[in-house]
């Protein structure tokens, strides 16, 4: 199948000082995306620090010598921009999308902090983000039904000394340990122009893209000392099954399910996220058309990869149980299904639908210059090759059904498998009682 | 560049901030709107470079109308509609769909229902083949149609369980009288689902299916396709059911007026508190449109809003705290939401009746009015680069019985809001004294401070215990 995708041509340099420089040009609209990936994740924080790149990246909305505090996100805004910061494992990321005219302010507040985010460093704003952050972690995590399955999920997966096995947000208590030292050496550490990737996409001309980067970035010191991470290669499997069963506030049970998976960037993990389109993309997936309409014995079903660089990736998974409906059953439905990827062969009608909503979603993912920009910072952050833009989509459509049945007979195996069953807390007589509980209709 | 004299640096880098350049014109997209044989009305516009189109159909009338007793049918009908057809089963249809790599979709809402696809543009007329189907040939089978209704009944019980939906659900509960649809949510409650059948949403979907309140929307690279020629062979002679009889209700969005009430569902244990303070709104057609937008900008719209300032960037008390109407054919909900740590929660109240009280009574500074302009007015062709959005502001449009020259003139509308219009609009259309505050979280951490601060009439909720949890044994 010829992809429709239409392929992003970009030029991509270093500034003397390191910084890699990626340009795309794109005339359809007056917008820009700035975007810049910093070498550094949750991956680089050590034990008692965990949380640390998250809180640090908070940290640098908080002012820099010629901005201040929450000044960066009222000029982007005011100038008719969106913008974010995000921590993940393998990488911190910053981004603002602008009208191409206001191109330069996004590259000024980058480079001001990129350059001087200690000058307006103080213990008031890393105290007030530090509360931030800890409500973050209990909106997102703690006061969530089910909030605490990727934690759990991580921390069965990798080996305690490994990094993923903690989550990014980290501990309360080492939240509470950060210090104004640790911030310093971070930030002189990672934050150094040959740690980063700065891609722009839009309504620009590459020429004068360069020589602005160069102006605003180009008298910036680079670290020449950055430390290399420990070897993070990890067996590919994990050598037995692993179970936990969580009571949480929760009225349905759910069994989660996470395997260990390989690297992002192997051509398995991409046979592997296939495999999640055909096991629970959609009404017409497997596990949704067995587990939810057949046998209707789950409320809702997922199958995903989270791929990663550092060793091994997490494939991952979950069935809501309906009421009244043995955990049991659904438990063994899932593996049963993942099961049969690892001796069948996928058919070609399956495989071929699969691959044509992979197509439509990328389509869809590009038209915007935000996500080309991101996609072009990220495969030359963790692969030094973001000519995978236009490479990843023929890669997946190139898939075959043998690929997907050998990377699932590799990873869907039992002794590679974590099972978090969460139960309703008490003796799970809130079911019941709610059953009972009606709502008044008007 | 070259003619650009040296900034002045400061170590490493530049001290000024650099001015902007010459802004690109911006118009909104081009669009053509037709009328086709049967009164449905076709709206093209053709977006060269925008590859994934989109095509949406909007039939006008929505869970708004439904009669009390049917809470829930306008919602469930819209996802049964693609449980079958006369030509495919469930799994048929979704697979059509997918070998075109379209994801064929089908929802609705307080205002309207909508059948729509996304596709690549090469597969836009059998996408629409398939639309068609689901429009005109749906069969609403009773055993799927059952199955989404235990679907149904099984989200209300997660919900119960989300403090997040848990609190919203509880706070248009409070704010809305009893008669107005409004006071539950859009999908119904549980003793309305339970009654579902296949037959009800028949009916409800047949009340909806007029072509004279009908729209399609199609945006994206249209390239040669004569998309007026394909719709018209596709909706344009399609017909309203003739023995159906309209008994769809006007819609109520009366709120309640027990003055301020402080309602605490309790939540044992809870590391939060999530907190609703707010009132009956606004709907979407009202005069001072714009002005209310840059007001609620400045309130809790941008990430520098005073309320986000005021509990996030000074507090610390929360990841985020925001504010805004949800505009509706009727007066929906004024909402401004927090979620913060439970040792604070009072205090965190008090912040954010103070703001709501704050712009009410003070004019908003020039800088705030500017930034909260700028920001709208420039965010406007950001949100437009694909096809999906422009296609949905358009349908947002026949929601509303809005013309083009609402998207058209947005831009130029907000520049002309000036101070004076949004204390007008903050004066006319909030009403701190009134406003409830509900509250999802473990009242037995901060009961006590909340009789002291005297915000107003308290009812805690400690009877319905979060599900799973055994009975509170107080």
């Amino acid at each position: 199948v010829p992809t429709t995708v239409p392929e992003v041509a970009f030029s991509d340099q270093r500034l003397g000082n390191g910084l890699r420089v990626i340009v795309a040009e794109d005339h359809l609209a007056p917008v820009v995306a700035v975007n810049l990936w910093y070498d550094v994740g949750s991956k680089h924080e050590i034990q008692g620090k965990t949380g640390f790149a998250h809180l640090f990246e908070h940290v640098m909305f908080q002012g820099s010598r010629h901005v201040a505090k929450a000044e960066h996100i009222a000029i982007v805004q005011a100038a008719g921009g969106t913008m974010n910061g995000s921590t993940w494992l393998d990488r911190t990321n910053y981004f603002e999308t602008l009208p191409a005219h206001q191109l330069e302010v996004a590259l000024w507040l980058e480079a001001d902090r990129m350059a001087t985010l200690l000058d307006a460093l103080s213990q008031e704003n890393l105290d007030n983000q530090r509360e931030v952050v800890k409500n973050e972690k209990r909106w997102s995590y703690d006061n969530r039904p089910y909030g605490s399955f990727q934690e759990k999920l991580q921390a069965h997966l990798f080996p305690p000394e490994h990094p993923y096995h903690h989550s990014t947000i980290g501990s309360m208590d080492d939240l509470d340990a950060a210090s104004l030292e640790d911030v310093s050496a971070f930030f002189r550490t990672y934050y150094a122009p040959n740690n980063a990737v700065l891609s722009i996409v839009g309504a620009v001309e590459t020429s004068a893209v360069v020589a602005a980067a160069e102006r605003y970035f180009g008298a910036i010191p680079p670290n020449p000392d950055i430390p290399a991470l420990p070897d993070l290669s990890l067996p590919m499997t994990l050598g037995g099954e692993i179970r936990e069963t969580v009571y949480d506030k929760v009225p349905l049970p759910r069994v989660h399910i996470g395997f260990r998976a390989p690297v992002f960037g192997d051509p398995r993990l991409e046979a592997l996220d296939l495999a999640g389109q055909i096991l629970s993309g959609g009404k017409g997936s497997r596990l949704d058309r067995r587990l939810v309409r057949d046998e209707r014995i789950a409320q809702d079903v997922a199958v995903f990869t989270m791929g990663f660089i550092g060793g091994a990736s997490m494939t991952a998974g979950w069935a809501t149980v309906r009421p009244d409906i043995s955990v049991a059953r659904v438990e063994a439905a899932l593996h049963e299904e993942l099961g049969r990827l690892t001796t069948e062969l996928v058919s070609d009608d399956e495989l071929g639908r699969a691959k044509a909503l992979t197509e439509a979603d990328e389509l869809g993912s590009l038209q915007r210059v935000e996500e080309r920009a991101d996609r072009l910072s990220m495969y030359a952050t963790l692969f030094d090759d973001p000519s995978l833009i236009n490479d990843m989509l023929p890669r997946y459509l190139a898939v075959t059904p043998e690929a997907i049945r050998d990377a699932a007979a590799a990873v869907f195996r039992p002794d590679n498998r974590v099972v978090l069953t969460y139960l309703p807390e008490g003796d799970g007589t809130g079911i019941d009682a709610l059953t009972g509980d009606k709502e008044v209709a008007a | 560049v070259s003619a650009m004299s040296d900034p002045r640096r400061d170590g490493p880098v530049i001290a000024e901030r650099p001015k902007p350049g010459a802004p690109t014109p911006y118009a909104f997209p081009a669009v053509t709107t037709h009328g086709l044989p049967n009164g449905s009305s076709l709206v093209v516009v053709d977006l060269p470079g925008r590859p994934l189109v989109s095509a949406s159909l909007i039939l006008v009338g929505g869970a708004a109308e439904e009669p009390a007793a049917l809470a829930g049918a306008t919602v469930l009908a819209a996802r049964a509609l693609t449980e079958g057809t006369d030509r495919y089963d469930a799994i048929e249809l979704v697979e059509a769909g997918e070998r075109l790599g379209a994801s064929l979709h089908a929802s609705a809402g307080w205002d309207s229902l909508s059948i729509g696809v996304d596709v690549p543009a090469a597969r836009l007329e059998p996408a629409l083949e398939l639309m068609a189907e689901v429009l005109l040939h749906a069969t609403f089978p009773g055993s799927e149609v059952e199955n989404l209704r235990d679907e149904r009944l099984n989200d209300l019980l997660q919900a119960r369980a989300d403090p997040r939906r848990r609190v919203d659900e509880r706070f248009i509960g409070t704010i809305y009288a009893i008669e107005s649809p409004y006071h539950r949510p859009s999908g119904g409650t549980r003793g309305t689902v339970e009654r579902l059948t296949a037959k009800h949403l028949r009916t409800t979907f047949e009340r909806l299916r007029r072509p004279d309140e009908a729209t399609l929307v199609i945006g994206g690279d249209l390239g040669g396709l004569d998309a007026v020629a394909v719709a018209s062979r596709l909706f344009g002679t399609w017909t309203a059911a003739s023995d159906m009889e309209d008994d769809r209700v006007s819609i109520v969005d009366r709120g309640t007026s027990v003055g301020r009430l402080v309602r605490v569902i309790h939540r044992p244990g809870a590391v939060q508190t999530e907190i609703r303070v707010g009132h009956r709104g606004l709907p979407r057609r009202i005069e001072d449109y714009h002005a209310v937008s840059v007001m609620t900008t400045i309130l809790g719209g941008l990430f520098n809003s005073r309320l986000n300032m005021k509990l996030r960037e000074e507090k610390g008390y929360t990841y985020g705290a925001s504010a805004g109407f949800d505009m509706r054919r009727g007066a929906g909900p004024f909402t401004a939401r927090a979620a913060v740590n439970t040792e604070v929660t009072v205090p965190a109240i008090v912040d954010m009746l103070a703001e709501l009280d704050r712009i009410h009574r003070e004019p908003v500074d020039q800088a705030e009015l500017l930034a909260a302009r700028d920001f709208l007015v420039g965010v406007f062709p950001l949100r437009f680069e694909a096809a999906g959005a422009v296609v949905g502001a358009l349908g947002g449009l026949a929601v509303h019985g809005l013309d083009l020259a609402e998207l058209v003139g947005y831009r130029a509308a907000i520049e002309a809001v000036d101070i004076d219009a949004v204390s007008d609009a903050a004066r006319k259309h909030l009403h701190v004294d009134d406003a409830s505050i509900v509250l999802v979280g473990d009242v037995d951490a901060f009961g006590a401070d909340l009789e002291a601060a005297g915000l107003g009439r308290i009812v805690i909720e400690r009877d319905e215990s979060p599900p799973g949890m055994p009975t509170d044994p107080d």
